[in-house]
């Protein structure tokens, strides 16, 4: 067998698993998206863009549209800086390095429902906590406790920070191997040069690690969009759709609510979206490596 | 020559014995495949963990199933599963067209009509027997247009009001509240003099889906009209929502904002709330793990407002048998002979599960009103007349695929909530929310 073809068998497993696991759901979505589908429905009739005008019409549409995006980029901003400044203090030897490593890589290990659950108990009305904690060194009295799940700002801050907390490993390792990757006698040169650590890290390290920092914002982007495991479990959507996101609300109209076709409408609505953030940020990697 | 081991049996002897035995007991599976079959039948129901576990524990799995599998020679499995994860589970059993027998939802699945058998059968069997049932039953899994019944429903569970003897007595309400107002009241009294809030729920779940309903229609207003047109946006929910507001403004946290289907049972049992409703699972619990709180929490009717007193059902048992369930004689048979032990299902769940036929319990009063379980023993006397102002989701009109959707996707709870906090005016909120009934009602017009 040649080399040409045995590439090809090898790489072929691969291709179907993504068609199976990626391809064959999405163009259902689409074909649903397009259809009058319901959950029990036993035909199919196109509708072209009737899904798509009516989820338009609907607010709480347009309200998860608004979260997904201030939920995305909260978490990007979290996630990127604490990832550097992670990665920064991970890569210095010291004692314990392998246990911390460890410790911090757990959050992305463990199943994120899990994760999830520990933190709404955490963040629970009656028993978190958090909150006992801050009664019992007299910093709020009780009955006058914060409801971190409860109070719009802080229920979207709090899915903002355990999807933070989910994500924050992923990042870290990406950004670590790319600090590594950095020869060593660059910053050695700078600081020969007379170079300090802010000087090395803006005009130095940041430029080199650009297009795997671009790498591990894209692949969070798209996990953050296309989550819903984080607020289903801690919020369901709530208060009064104040967290609800796109993913979500797909799952309440199209599964619960039992419109499919709607569900789907909603579901697909970013890919074009996110396909061209995709396409941009693999542009700035691309160029970047070039550089 | 085969080398005998020191107990005397050659591997090989071992591996002949071992095989003839295995193909005597396959052969006969194999060679007759109907006779096996006639042997046992499996009957595959899946419903949710009840919340008084002893129904499930000590009668349902262990005692009923199990006496029904033995005279009908099948092996009846029962999976229990998560109170919100139901819906996502029948949606996945409907898109692999395979999956349980008997499926049992908590609250009118109509939008699953298309994938059900009719149930008529089973209801004009069990009325042959015990006579007809009520109109919550009927309206709740009959479609009015098709004229099928969508699913079959054994029983209902009332959705009181639970209340604190010693915070309301203090508050000048020894009986507890009975109407809207005497709960406003008291609430605000309690809220000032304790700090404990009220914990009507204004989330995205079950008990809140409920509890709204109820405030709405005893305010007068409703989703639908009797005719399925909507009819949301009146006067009536404006009230409601002024209502409602005030309440949560002067009585309540947003605790209430993050609450799932137990969470008011939790906040009642840590003696944090002073009045939720709920059904008396609150109350059973406390008996069961002999709380001293249980003995403070009383339970009333349905609260009356300005227009009516009515509430709606706190679950309705709903089973489905699907179209492609494997069994389905045997689920019909299964429901049938169910509502034939209705009453050691009622004794079972602890009062908890009310019958849809009500001759299966012809004592119901007298058996409520003497709990020795309850301290008082009079505790749900209460309940006796649960008939009266208990109703069905979709009220005044029927339980409908678009109902359906209004409540899964918490449209009414999201109205109040964002009148709570004012996000919205009472006239805005009622009119956002008439929009998107609206829009769902006629997505589902020619579904």
């Amino acid at each position: 067998m040649s080399n040409r073809k045995l590439g090809a068998v090898m790489f072929l497993p691969a291709i179907l698993y993504v068609l199976a696991v990626v391809g064959v759901p999405f163009v259902l979505a689409f074909i649903y998206s397009v259809g009058d589908v319901k959950i029990a429905s036993v035909g199919y009739h196109f509708v072209g863009l009737e899904n798509f005008r009516s989820v338009l019409q609907s607010p709480t549409f347009r309200r998860s549209l608004y979260d997904s995006v201030v939920f995305t980029v909260g978490t990007q901003i979290i996630v990127l800086v604490g990832s550097t400044i992670l990665a920064l203090a991970l890569k210095e030897h010291f004692r314990g390095r392998g246990l911390v490593r460890f410790l911090i890589l757990l959050p992305w290990v463990a199943p994120v429902s899990l994760g999830a659950i520990g933190w709404k108990w955490i963040l629970d009305s009656l028993y978190s906590v958090i909150n006992w904690v801050l009664i019992a060194v007299h910093l709020v009295r009780p009955f006058e406790e914060p409801m971190w799940l409860g109070e719009p700002s802080l229920a979207m801050m709090s899915v903002i920070g355990v999807e933070s907390w989910r994500l924050l490993p992923f990042s870290t390792v990406i950004l670590l191997a790319g600090l590594t990757a950095i020869p060593r006698d660059i910053p050695e040169a700078a600081a020969v040069d007379g170079a300090g650590f802010w000087r090395t890290m803006f005009q130095i390290t940041i430029p080199m690690m650009l297009p795997i920092v671009n790498v591990a914002v894209l692949f969070g982007i798209i996990f953050t969009f296309t989550d819903m495991t984080v607020v289903y479990i801690l919020t369901r959507g709530g208060p009064y759709d104040t967290t609800q996101v796109l993913p979500s609300l797909a799952f309440f109209t199209g599964v619960l609510g039992g419109d499919l076709a709607e569900g789907a409408a909603i579901s697909i609505f970013l890919v074009p979206l996110l396909m061209a953030v995709a396409y941009l940020m693999l542009r700035v990697a691309h160029r970047s490596e070039v550089a | 020559m085969a080398k005998k081991n020191e107990r005397g049996i050659s591997r090989r002897d071992f591996v002949k014995v071992a095989g003839a035995g295995a193909l005597a007991g396959i052969g006969t599976t194999f060679l007759f495949p109907e006779r096996a079959w006639a042997q046992q039948k499996t009957l595959k129901i899946i419903q949710w963990s009840h919340f008084v576990p002893a129904y499930d524990k000590e009668w349902f799995d262990t005692v009923f199933t199990k006496e029904w599998g033995q005279k009908h020679n099948t092996n009846v499995v029962v999976d229990h599963i998560a109170i919100g994860e139901i819906n996502a589970r029948a949606a996945a059993e409907v898109s692999a067209q395979k999956g349980h027998d008997l499926i049992m939802f908590l609250s009118p699945p109509a939008a699953y009509e298309k994938q059900a058998i009719d149930h008529s059968e089973i209801y004009q069997e069990v009325e042959r027997k015990h006579g007809k049932p009520i109109q919550l039953a009927v309206k709740s899994t009959l479609n009015p247009k098709t004229k099928k019944y969508f699913a079959f429903s054994d029983s209902y569970v009332p959705d009181p009001g639970n209340w604190r003897k010693d915070l309301w007595s203090a508050a000048g309400y020894p009986k507890g509240p009975d109407t809207y107002d005497e709960l406003l009241d008291g609430a605000r009294k309690i809220r000032k003099q304790t700090g404990n809030p009220c914990g009507i729920g204004l989330s995205q779940e079950l008990d809140t889906n409920m509890a709204m309903r109820a405030l709405l229609w005893s305010f007068g207003g409703s989703e639908q009209d009797e005719h399925g047109n909507v009819v949301i946006n009146s006067k009536a929910t404006i009230e409601a929502l002024k209502y409602m507001r005030s309440l949560f403004k002067d009585a309540e946290t947003p605790e209430v904002f993050t609450w799932d289907p137990s969470a008011n049972n939790r906040a009642m049992l840590a003696g944090k709330a002073s009045f939720v409703e709920n059904a008396i699972s609150i109350t059973r619990e406390a008996e069961v793990k002999h709380m001293d709180i249980g003995k403070q929490i009383m339970i009333s009717h349905a609260l009356k407002g300005p227009a009516a007193r009515l509430a709606s059902e706190h679950v309705m048992s709903c089973y489905v048998i699907w179209h492609f369930a494997e069994n389905k004689e045997g689920a019909k048979q299964f429901l049938v002979d169910f509502v034939d032990h209705f009453h050691d299902a009622f004794k079972a769940s602890a009062f908890y599960n009310f019958p849809c036929f009500p001759s299966t319990v012809p004592n119901l009063k007298d058996e409520i009103a003497n709990d020795p379980k309850a301290e008082p023993p009079d505790k749900y006397k209460v309940l006796t007349d649960v008939l009266d102002w208990a109703t069905n989701v979709g009220h005044p009109g029927y339980a409908t695929a678009a109902v359906d959707e209004v409540f899964n996707t918490f449209v009414i709870p999201t109205m109040f909530a964002k009148v709570a906090r004012d996000e919205m005016t009472p006239e805005n909120a009622a009119s956002a929310a008439e929009k998107e009934v609206k829009r769902i009602f006629d997505k589902w017009k020619n579904a």
